[in-house]
């Protein structure tokens, strides 16, 4: 039998450079992500300003200690106390004022960043990992056990997930990061794993998936190779979409009084500071309020950039 | 003997609705270096044939309520699901109607071919690297050895549909079962591929089962065809015979049913349909399951109360109905007299 070469294949015939012919414009999923994700104003300036949010609660704390630059205005360690300065507004010296104990708040602002940032991502990362395992192997698993680990998350999704938290910490007894972690995902892990098996499921029905069934790949194969790395588009949005709840959770408890021990501080705890001389000095409580506002604000934007830009379903042409 | 030797194979589905039968009652057998075509219009059990025999039905709902799948000499459908796992992408290897969809859109195709010889054959990664550039040159990709580094998404369907033929033939397989393989690409690149999967069946040595919904397909590219139905094969026969003297009122219709550009007989106006729809395969006809739309079935006789076997007609034609159409021109002529 004859064979007739395709007219592909003769486009790319050897020595002919492979752009002769129409050339094939170099595009990845993430490129073509990118692309969308700086189309959305909103979401460009919501990361902006996430990562400026990052870098002054990271390394602010440092830039003010180097030597020659910023000590000339004042080394400031968030731990120290100075009476006679307590409760006083924004100044020069303290860009945020300072605290009952005469802390400055802008070191003090960085620091609870830190921590509250830290334990949010933290809980964030620790409800996918559950979420995913959970929610991979229901769906990978299909049937009666799939069936039967929905049914579970249904009743465990009725969980109130503060007081649940609330009653972890008072278990545990001690109030940590790795505590805090603990006790924010234990009970807000039900819709990650959701999502996952959702996706799972979607991703199975692939053609590809029965292509590699149909080479003999094992289940393990299949999953880790050719189901998992699918869902990574969902689990990038799913971090932001869980992030501002988390964030929210941890001031939460920290304003209750469950959160991070003093000295130590998160923007929670700072708030809790603050609410107790509102009026004589309103600044204590609304620069961390403003600070877990904005984070909030962010995580959500970007999360709706992420989505449209990920996410095939919602994709422009 | 055979390579396949397929024996009343039977795959329900079991839905809320009912049990589908989607396939009922199935046999034939195919030679070493054969082609076996499969036709019959959508859901008529083509590829929930194919897919038993891979052992890759979707389980549950559906399942093999009895019959065998003898395939060199083991009855695939008695063995573990990791026994199977073996043989699929060694011994039997299947492409897919759609080749846009059926390689992983995140894995570099390089890694999708070698994958398979890998896993089957133990070979190290370059000895599979190095096989994977053969089987792309041997399925005219030009460049291949650069084209390894590329994703799928630089592919046209065409282009992936070789790429797919270059995994199932990874293994040098002894059956390679083709599901609707050109239904999903242009006209002019169907033919390349047809004429492609001859080729390498021949240089593979291998047995091939073609399903198609495309009589021409068919005439192509098969030795015998076998004509399915509401789960049934109605009509089964070497590729000249069939065309020639089809002698189920299904083939007969399905063939009318072509269009033609020239030639004798040409008919003019509209195109021909075959009145009525497949039946319903939760409650099937009781007898014949042509019988509802066939213009030869009539009250009295067993069409609609003894289900029809599948006989041979003459040599190496079965046909599975009452009235076959050399048995209505014996009866025509006989009439008179």
């Amino acid at each position: 039998m004859a064979v007739n070469p395709s007219q592909e294949a003769v486009r790319g015939a050897p020595g002919e450079p492979r752009s002769a012919g129409a050339p094939v414009r170099q595009s990845s999923l993430w490129r073509d992500a990118w692309r969308r994700y700086v189309k959305n104003r909103g979401a460009v300036a919501a990361a902006l300003v996430f990562f400026l949010l990052l870098l002054y609660c990271f390394a602010v704390p440092g830039f003010w200690k180097i030597p020659g630059i910023w000590t000339s205005l004042r080394d400031v360690d968030p731990y120290q106390i100075d009476f006679p300065n307590a409760y006083a507004s924004p100044s020069l010296a303290h860009p945020f004022g300072t605290d009952n104990f005469g802390r400055d708040l802008f070191a003090r602002t960085a620091l609870g960043g830190q921590i509250s940032i830290a334990i949010g991502f933290g809980a964030t990362l620790a409800i996918l990992l559950i979420g995913v395992v959970y929610g991979a192997i229901s769906g990978f698993a299909g049937g009666k056990l799939d069936n039967g680990m929905m049914r579970f998350l249904d009743a465990l999704y009725g969980l109130p997930y503060l007081p649940f938290a609330i009653i972890t910490l008072a278990i545990v007894g001690v109030v940590n990061f790795w505590t805090m972690v603990v006790a924010l995902s234990i009970a807000s892990w039900f819709t990650a794993a959701r999502i996952v098996r959702g996706q799972i499921i979607t991703l199975k029905q692939n053609d590809y998936v029965r292509a590699a069934r149909a080479v003999g790949a094992r289940w393990y194969r299949v999953l880790g190779r050719h189901l998992l790395p699918n869902t990574l588009g969902v689990l990038i949005i799913a971090i932001f979409l869980e992030l501002p709840g988390v964030i929210l959770g941890e001031a939460f408890l920290s304003f209750i009084g469950l959160g991070i021990n003093p000295p130590d501080a998160s923007w929670g705890s700072m708030a809790q500071d603050g609410r107790d001389a509102y009026r004589r000095a309103p600044h204590i409580i609304i620069v961390p309020s403003i600070a877990i506002a904005t984070l909030v604000l962010c995580a959500n934007f970007i999360a709706d950039g992420l989505r449209d830009a990920l996410d095939p379903r919602t994709r422009e042409s | 003997m055979a390579l396949l030797e397929v024996t009343d194979l039977r795959t329900h589905f079991f839905t809320r609705e009912g049990v589908v039968q989607a396939v009922d009652g199935v046999d034939f057998s195919l030679e070493r270096g054969k082609t076996l075509g499969i036709v019959g219009e959508s859901g008529s059990g083509k590829s929930v044939t194919a897919l038993s025999i891979m052992g890759l039905i979707p389980r549950p709902p559906a399942r093999i309520v009895s019959g065998s799948v003898v395939f060199d000499g083991r009855d695939l459908t008695a063995l573990s699901e990791s026994e199977l796992e073996d043989i699929r992408g060694k011994d039997i290897a299947m492409i897919f109607q759609d080749p846009m969809t059926s390689l992983n859109p995140t894995l570099k195709i390089g890694t999708q071919i070698t994958e398979v010889m890998k896993r089957h054959l133990g070979v190290s990664d370059e000895e599979a690297r190095k096989r994977a550039v053969d089987l792309l040159e041997e399925v005219h990709i030009a460049n291949a050895a650069d084209r390894l580094n590329d994703y799928p998404h630089r592919f046209s369907g065409g282009m992936r549909q070789r790429v797919m033929i270059a995994i199932a033939l990874a293994c040098n397989p002894k059956l390679l079962i083709a599901d609707e393989p050109t239904t999903a690409l242009d006209v002019t690149v169907q033919a390349q591929v047809l004429d492609l999967l001859e080729e390498l069946r021949d240089s593979h040595e291998m047995a091939m089962i073609i399903i198609t919904h495309d009589m021409g397909v068919v005439a192509e590219a098969a030795d015998d065809i076998a004509v399915m139905y509401a789960g049934q094969i109605v009509e089964r026969a070497g590729v000249l015979d069939l065309f020639d003297r089809p002698e189920h009122p299904y083939t007969e219709a399905l063939l009318g049913a072509l269009p033609q550009i020239e030639g004798e007989g040409i008919r003019e106006g509209r195109l021909t349909a075959i009145p009525g729809r497949p039946p319903d395969l939760v409650d099937p006809p009781p007898a014949c399951r042509f019988a509802p739309r066939c213009p030869y079935a009539n009250r009295n006789d067993s069409c609609t109360t003894e289900p029809p076997e599948l006989r041979e007609i003459r040599a190496g034609h079965w046909v599975r109905s009452a009235h076959p159409a050399s048995e209505r021109a014996a009866h025509a002529q006989g009439a008179p007299a």
